[in-house]
């Protein structure tokens, strides 16, 4: 028994959730999703369940996360409902559910809260170069240093307790009995969708993105090893200056053809952008583009107009690293593997 | 004089003469007493053989025709004109049927199926030597109409009939005329409120002459036929006759009356019906108040009284679904925060009507559904009604929900009162509505001759729909009358008065109520109402000394071609 709850989807509106109310049940969205399966039926069950509320059974669900908006529903609804929309607005709901410090969801429904945090991590780059003398070589040192201690940071403190919230509700919550030894078996599942999304492969005529995606993201993560481990900045080494070049720049690219189909909204996934949405793309392309310069400003010896790029650059990454990826459209990315790795792990067990 | 009758057996193209030896056929009735001509023919139907049957006519002076070919469903019409080409009277034509009851039904057995044709041919000939010229009975036709029920469809076909220069009785059991639409403000798909239409009818209808309208007024009794028809109307306490030749029937519906603890009605508080809830939204102003609390959260009930189980009201009501639709929008758009949730077995706004259920949804509005075998429940807690129901839009989840407000969507059930129905002797549906004929070919008329149906008391209908029915049934009134004279079917029984014993025996049999018993002279005898008598035969084998005889029918005919066939 369930209360039927309206205020559930008038909150959803404030995560991107548009005119999924006008939903009349159909079930065209279903039929035409490819990853949508006998036993695994979206999206018009999800679009059902937010219309009448029911937010414990949404919590627990891994199916949002099993969805890789290739827009087909939204295109095939006879009523306009955009029920990849409403896929995505549940995916940031449940990134803010999952948040423990609760700053996911203040930032998805106020935007005024995530752009002051914007301008106070700004003010935080300009007091720490302040406090070096603005001096290039030592901006370089500490903000080497910086980049470890965020991204061990990030890990222990957000990553690890959401994690486990998520798991908590999704695994333990709904009964799952999973023996320890199934926790292992189902680990190949969390590597080979956390670097291939081979998921999103078998979405319809989506192929040409899923490339694009995983290339991305194959060079936003050598990148960071490249800037963190094998410290681009400071190497003299010729293979990584031209691997950090090459990486900065397939990041650069790819998100350009990102941004310009968030323009164009010629596809049904890049109709409806919401700032967080916005916000990863910039952020990434920046990213891209500053590191790419900050090295290059180094080669060509322009290390007087570089202070000032790599200060930028260090914005940039300081933003990306204390809000984005722990608050913002990245963490997608992790929860997205982790549901697949949890969703093995219910095939392999038995629930109550 | 000797009877002169011309044959035609047809091929049909094969159809018939693959199977049946036409030839023999003709052999065997040529020469026949009476028989002056017998012809084989490829297509009877054709031109040129309808040509030459107008020729054969007048040149062997035929008085009796015969066509052995397909069914008389298809072509006696076809060849009775034939012959009035020929200026030969048409009831002197007689069909045999060799296609349907002979070469196609015994394919298998062409020497069979051609003998059947001969006796189906010799049973022809056997009726034509005994057919007359018959002409159809010219009544009298008053050029006035009697409409009763002074709903939208009362007023519109009143107009309508006005319009084609006929006069109009106008008779109404309330005091003010305009039925249930008088009494909604906002309608559905119109801009226009219910009191406006009405009111647009009414002033329009009394500015004609030839509009009788009697408020407070009811029939109660009626005598005659089609044609020439007396009603006797009772007005308060004065009694008076009016003469009209056809009956427009326009008596409306009442909304379904829930029972005690039906979905909670009466057992439960705040529980309504959709007629209350309408009059409710209507009368509020800014706020949205019931027993003098303040409404949110509304809950609808749909098909209360409809579609239910066998032995109930099975039918679907029609207009509710749309006007629950409507009604939630205006509520939601007049009253401030109001939340609905709307409880259906399936929502029928079909039509352009599915615009409001879109705009319904748009606006938040959350619907649910059951199976009649599953319906919600309702119930008080905390001194508010819930509605709870297993909502097979979630996989048949137990959903429940506190509202302000539960709105039972009653539908639509025939008057209680039938007097009206009695009176004229209106056969009604397996819903206890009023029956038409012929639910698509003849929707407005009844097998009482003269008495038409419109509106609401046919069966569940919106507003289009019964305006739609007024307009087409007064024009079928009409036709009744135009003329000022009616021509009916000669076809009809007729009683030997001397032959009458007076026994009574055929009274009670006739399902038209057209024998009626007079004196001839001192003798008391049967007699037949010829505008009223269908020609049905049911009153003819029971009269114990053969008085009765059907016209085009008679014993004579009907004995001989039984020989023939035998
Ligand atoms: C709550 C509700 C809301 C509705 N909303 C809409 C809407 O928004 N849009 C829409 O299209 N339709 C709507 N309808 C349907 C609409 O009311 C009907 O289609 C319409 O009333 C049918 O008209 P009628 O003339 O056939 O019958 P009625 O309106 O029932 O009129 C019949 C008349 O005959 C009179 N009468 C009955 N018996 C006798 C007798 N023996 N002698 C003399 N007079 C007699 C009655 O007093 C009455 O005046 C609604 C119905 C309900 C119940
Ligand atoms: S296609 Fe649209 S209307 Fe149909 S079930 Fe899916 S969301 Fe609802
Ligand atoms: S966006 Fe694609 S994957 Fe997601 S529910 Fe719709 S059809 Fe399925
Ligand atoms: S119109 Fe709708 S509410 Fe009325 S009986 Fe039919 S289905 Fe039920
Ligand atoms: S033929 Fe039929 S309708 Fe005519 S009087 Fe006899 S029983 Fe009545």
């Amino acid at each position: 028994m369930a209360t039927i709850n309206p205020k559930f989807g008038k909150n959803l509106k404030k995560y991107g959730g548009v005119n999924f109310n006008a939903c009349y049940n159909c079930g065209n969205c279903t039929a035409v999703c490819s990853l949508a399966t006998q036993d695994v039926s979206f999206p018009r069950e999800l679009v059902r369940m937010s219309v009448v509320g029911l937010e414990d059974e949404i919590k627990t669900s891994l199916k949002p996360w099993e969805c890789y908006y290739c827009g087909e529903c939204s295109t095939h609804c006879p009523q306009d409902a955009n029920p990849g929309e409403l896929m995505m607005s549940l995916r940031r709901w449940l990134t803010a559910k999952y948040d423990w410090t609760g700053l996911s969801g203040l930032f998805y429904k106020y935007l005024p809260a995530f752009l002051t945090a914007l301008v106070l991590v700004f003010a935080g780059v300009l007091f720490f170069a302040n406090s070096v003398n603005w001096e290039l070589e030592r901006m370089l040192h500490y903000g080497h240093l910086f980049e470890m201690v965020a991204i061990a940071t990030v890990f222990v403190v957000i990553f690890i307790p959401n994690l486990l919230r998520m798991w908590y509700f999704t695994v333990i919550k709904t009964g799952t009995k999973a023996p320890l030894k199934n926790y292992f078996t189902a680990l190949g599942d969390l590597f080979v969708h956390m670097f291939t999304q081979k998921r999103a492969k078998d979405c319809e005529d989506n192929h040409f993105r899923w490339l694009e995606h995983l290339i991305l993201v194959i060079a936003y993560l050598s990148l960071l090893f490249t800037t963190v481990f094998l410290n681009w900045f400071g190497t003299e080494n010729l293979f990584v200056i031209i691997l950090g070049y090459l990486e900065s720049a397939f990041i650069f690219i790819i998100t350009v053809d990102f941004v310009k189909d968030r323009i164009q909204k010629k596809k049904a996934l890049s109709k409806k952008s919401q700032p967080s949405d916005w916000f990863f793309v910039i952020w990434l392309l920046l990213m891209g583009l500053t590191a790419f310069c900050v090295r290059l400003f180094i080669d060509l010896n322009i290390l007087e107009t570089n202070k000032w790029m790599y200060l930028f650059h260090l914005m940039v990454l300081a933003q990306w690293a204390l809000l984005i990826v722990p608050f913002g459209k990245w963490t997608h990315f992790l929860y997205r593997s982790f549901a697949m790795y949890f969703a093995k792990l219910k095939t392999l067990s038995t629930t109550k | 004089m000797e009877k002169r009758i011309g044959v035609y057996i047809c091929h049909c193209g094969g159809n018939i003469s693959d199977y049946v030896d036409v030839e023999k056929v003709r052999q065997s009735v040529e020469g026949d007493d009476n028989i002056v001509l017998a012809e084989t023919t490829m297509f009877a139907c054709s031109d040129a053989n309808q040509k030459d049957m107008v020729e054969d006519i007048k040149n062997h002076k035929l008085d009796g025709v015969i066509v052995a070919s397909c069914s008389p469903k298809l072509h006696l019409v076809t060849f009775r004109n034939v012959t009035e080409r020929a200026n030969l009277n048409k009831y002197t034509y007689v069909h045999a049927n060799i296609r349907e009851q002979s070469s196609w039904a015994h394919s298998d057995n062409k020497e069979g199926a051609t003998e059947k044709a001969i006796h189906l041919v010799k049973s022809a000939i056997a009726k034509a030597r005994h057919t007359e010229a018959l002409e159809p009975t010219k009544v009298k036709a008053e050029k006035a109409v009697a409409v009763i029920g002074a709903g939208i469809a009362g007023l519109k076909a009143a107009i309508s009939l006005s319009n084609k220069e006929t006069h109009v009785f106008l008779i109404e059991k309330e005091a003010a005329v305009g039925g249930w639409v008088a009494k909604w403000r906002d309608l559905s798909m119109s801009d226009e409120t219910g009191e406006a239409l009405i009111k647009r009818l009414y002033e329009d209808l009394k500015k004609r002459d030839n509009v009788t309208i009697f408020t407070n007024s009811e029939v109660v009794s009626n005598a005659g036929s089609i044609g020439n028809i007396t009603l006797k109307v009772k007005r308060k306490d004065e009694e008076f006759d009016i003469t009209v030749g056809s009956i427009l029937v326009a008596t409306g519906f009442e909304p379904y009356k829930p029972d005690e603890g039906e979905f909670g009605f009466s057992t439960v508080p705040n529980v309504i019906t959709l007629p209350e809830f309408k009059q409710l939204i209507d009368h509020e102003k800014d706020t949205l108040t019931y027993n003098g609390k303040k409404v949110r959260n509304v809950a609808y009930i749909y098909c209360v009284g409809s579609r239910q189980p066998e032995g109930g009201n099975t039918y679907c009501s029609r207009y509710c679904c749309t006007a629950t639709i409507h009604a939630a929008n205006e509520a939601r758009k007049k009253f401030k925060d109001i939340q609905n949730f709307h409880f259906t077995r399936g929502v029928r706004s079909y039509g352009k009507q599915e615009l409001l259920y879109a705009e319904s949804l748009q606006g938040g509005d959350i619907y649910l559904q059951s199976y009649e075998d599953h319906l919600p429940t309702v119930f008080v807690r905390n001194n508010k009604p819930v509605v709870r129901i297993n909502d097979i839009l979630t996989g048949g989840k137990e959903l429940e929900v506190e509202v302000d407000l539960v709105v039972l969507v009653t539908g639509m059930t025939p008057r209680s009162d039938n007097s009206v129905g009695t009176m004229f002797k209106l056969p009604k549906g397996r819903d206890k509505f009023f029956n038409e004929i012929h639910m698509k070919l003849r929707p407005v008329e009844t097998v009482i001759d003269g008495v038409t149906i419109a509106g609401a008391c046919q069966g569940p209908k919106t507003i289009i729909e019964t305006v739609n029915s007024a307009l087409s049934a007064a024009t079928k009134s009409y036709t009744n009358v135009s003329k000022g004279m009616l021509e009916t079917d000669p076809q009809i029984a007729e009683i030997d008065a001397k032959a009458c014993t007076g026994c009574e025996d055929c009274l009670p049999l006739c399902p038209f109520d057209a024998i009626s018993m007079k004196k001839d002279g001192e003798k008391p005898v049967a007699v037949i109402n010829g505008t009223l008598c269908k020609g049905c035969g049911m009153c003819t084998p029971v009269c114990p000394t053969d008085a009765i005889d059907l016209i085009a029918f008679s014993n004579v005919e009907i004995m001989g071609m039984i020989d023939a066939l035998i």
